[in-house]
């Protein structure tokens, strides 16, 4: 996994409300294939950041780059077409459709002749590919045909993530931002989760998390990203890294590592 | 149910070399599947002990060719609103307006007619105020209005519109729309008289409709909509599109309905009536149509439909007052609820312990 453009890289990024400084002086960048995590207390602009990133928000200062070509998002559909893609936390599917048809929703395929022309779906096709999909995520649910709200929330999760996964790598080096993945999930299904979200790196997508779940990191980040109050106070590999000390970033009680940045 | 070894595919595996191979539709235990069924066809197994029922009760007056057309054509009409409502529901919109659409339909083609345009200008013009008030409608509504007070509004504009149209009173003596109304074709010897035009009309909408729902990609959008809206955005399509199509198709129904009451007593009336709305939605909440949207087929909405006909028409053979119809209609939708939520709530739960057993076994 040798890259030297950085998928998604945001730097300066400042965020102001009225005197309230959101994000203060950041820099965090994701290489492809990189799963990288964004720690922090509530309140120290984990939230405001992704949105940031996902172009919900625009920053007050600071540039984003997606694979070394700056953007400026206007709206989430630019963060969208840049390649970037948010999976949201209540997981934006449609309840009574089965599984192949929301993964397909947005492109379906059409059956070829005049019954295409009249927007005939090809349900043959689009249940073959939703299955080639979850099989190259090496996940396999329930048959591409049961209704997603006769899933368990794990298998809901893993439908949201393999179809957001399979909407950005279309485009080279695609990134996808979760926001709390696992946060309804019990354990089993977070482990799958996990596992899931490891194979999305393994294919080259970019992966900012941001998540409480300290244990998740370890297990599937490669580099954690702490703020505190709007701060950038740690940015370390995750291998190797002090339990204690973390914790002591997110908190607040630990010194930051970068005690002489300066605020531009 | 935990040692089944099927159930185990059902779960999510992480590890994909660990795969089992799974057979689609074969991983769910029985007792689910047959839950599944009663939940999604149970209005047919109803329909068929009603059928059952009268057939013995009112014999032999109710079990005949006769009886099931003059059942089939009492519901035509119903049947007709019904579809425009259920598939307004499906979409995520309760459209009320539909008995102004109706009427203001009937009077523009009664008196299109009267003044002597030809029959099929009437009835275009009928069917292209459908097609305008849904425009009207949705574009108020994906203005972030309440569809039911939207549809409100327009119900009290549309019967006022009808009646300054007909002037106060009505189109009477429409007989070049009798081909639509009474009119009965493939009359086979002398025994068979023939099926009755609405019957015909019915059976086009539902066929057309129900393919257009489950197998085109406007169709399948359109219930997605109703689902999940949200989720249909994310995905980059213009949801609002589709709710203002979901409007126009239930104004288009609505306006056929109206036209082809009009056909039947061959008299444009620009009263809207209430009562329409009301059996309609009695047919589609009977069918199980969720009103929170996205889910419902029309065939469960057809039966629906045929259920009330079948009710009336067997207590009427039998001398019974019409009233108790409706008091057992009311009953049977009631009934039907809460058999829905037990066979719904016992599906989840099995469904969630069928899952937590697979994952406890399979990690």
């Amino acid at each position: 996994m040798v890259a030297t453009t950085p998928a998604l890289e945001l730097s300066g990024i400042e965020m102001h409300y009225g005197f309230v400084r959101a994000l203060d002086d950041i820099d965090i960048h994701v290489m492809p294939g990189e799963v990288v995590a964004l720690l922090g207390d509530n309140g120290a602009g984990k939230s405001t950041l992704l949105k940031v990133m996902s172009g919900a928000h625009r920053p007050s200062h600071g540039t984003i780059s997606v694979n070394g070509k700056e953007h400026t998002f206007h709206a989430p559909s630019d963060a969208a077409a840049a390649g970037v893609q948010m999976v949201y936390q209540d997981l934006s599917l449609v309840e009574p459709q089965d599984i192949a048809t929301n993964l397909n929703l947005g492109q379906e395929a059409l059956r070829r002749g005049p019954l295409g022309w009249l927007g005939f779906v090809d349900r043959k096709a689009m249940r073959r590919s939703s299955e080639r999909e979850l099989d190259r995520l090496g996940v396999r649910t329930a048959p591409m045909t049961r209704p997603v709200e006769m899933l368990s929330g794990g298998q809901r999760q893993v439908v949201a993530l393999a179809r957001s996964a399979i909407r950005v790598n279309g485009e080279a080096g695609g990134i996808l931002l979760l926001d709390e993945p696992t946060a309804a999930l019990g354990y089993e299904q977070t482990k799958q989760v996990e596992a899931l979200i490891r194979r999305m790196a393994d294919q080259g997508i970019a992966i900012v998390v941001v998540t409480h779940d300290l244990p998740l990191c370890y297990e599937v980040a490669d580099r954690l990203v702490i703020l505190n109050r709007g701060k950038k106070v740690a940015d370390l590999l995750a291998a190797g890294a002090d339990r204690d000390h973390v914790v002591g970033w997110i908190t607040g009680s630990r010194e930051s590592m970068f005690p002489t940045a300066v605020t531009s | 149910m935990t040692t089944n070894p099927d159930v185990a595919a059902s779960g999510v595996t992480t590890n994909p070399g660990a795969a089992p191979p799974n057979p689609a539709g074969q991983d769910m235990p029985r007792s689910i599947s047959v839950l599944v069924f009663m939940r999604d066809r149970g209005i047919f197994v109803l329909w068929g002990l009603l059928i059952a029922f009268f057939a013995f009760w009112c014999s032999p007056y109710f079990f005949t060719v006769d009886n099931s057309l003059l059942i089939a054509n009492a519901a035509a009409l119903t049947a007709l609103f019904a579809a425009g409502v259920g598939i307004g529901v499906m979409t995520g919109v309760l459209d009320l307006s539909l008995p102004g659409t109706a009427a203001v339909a009937s009077c523009v083609c009664g008196w299109l007619l009267t003044e002597g345009y030809a029959t099929w200008i009437g009835l275009a013009a009928g069917m292209a105020c459908g097609a305008v008030v849904g425009i009207v409608n949705g574009l108020i509504t994906i203005r972030g209005f309440n569809p039911i007070i939207v549809t409100i509004g327009t119900l009290s504009v549309l019967s006022g519109l009808a009646a300054v149209i007909a002037g106060g009173y009505t189109f009477p003596g429409l007989n070049q729309l009798e081909f639509m109304g009474t009119r009965r074709y493939l009359a086979f010897g002398d025994s068979f008289t023939g099926i009755p035009a609405p019957v015909f009309i019915v059976a086009g909408v539902f066929v057309i409709g129900t393919i257009f729902l489950t197998r085109t990609r406007d169709g399948i959008r359109l219930m997605a909509v109703g689902g999940n809206a949200e989720a249909v955005r994310r995905a980059g399509i213009n949801s609002n599109r589709y709710l203002v199509l979901g409007f126009v198709i239930s104004g288009l129904l609505a306006a056929l309905g109206g036209l082809v009451s009009t056909a039947v007593v061959t008299e444009a009336n620009p009263a809207a009536s209430p009562a329409i709305i009301f059996n309609a939605l009695t047919a589609v909440a009977l069918a199980g149509v969720a009103l929170t949207g996205g889910r419902g087929s029309l065939p469960r909405v057809l039966v629906g439909a045929l259920i009330l006909a079948t009710i009336t028409n067997g207590l009427t053979i039998r001398g019974i007052q019409p009233y108790w119809a409706t008091t057992l209609t009311g009953a049977l939708l009631l009934g039907s609820l809460a058999i829905e939520r037990v066979i719904q709530s016992s599906v989840s739960e099995r469904l969630m312990s069928a899952n937590l057993s697979v994952h406890q076994k399979k990690v």
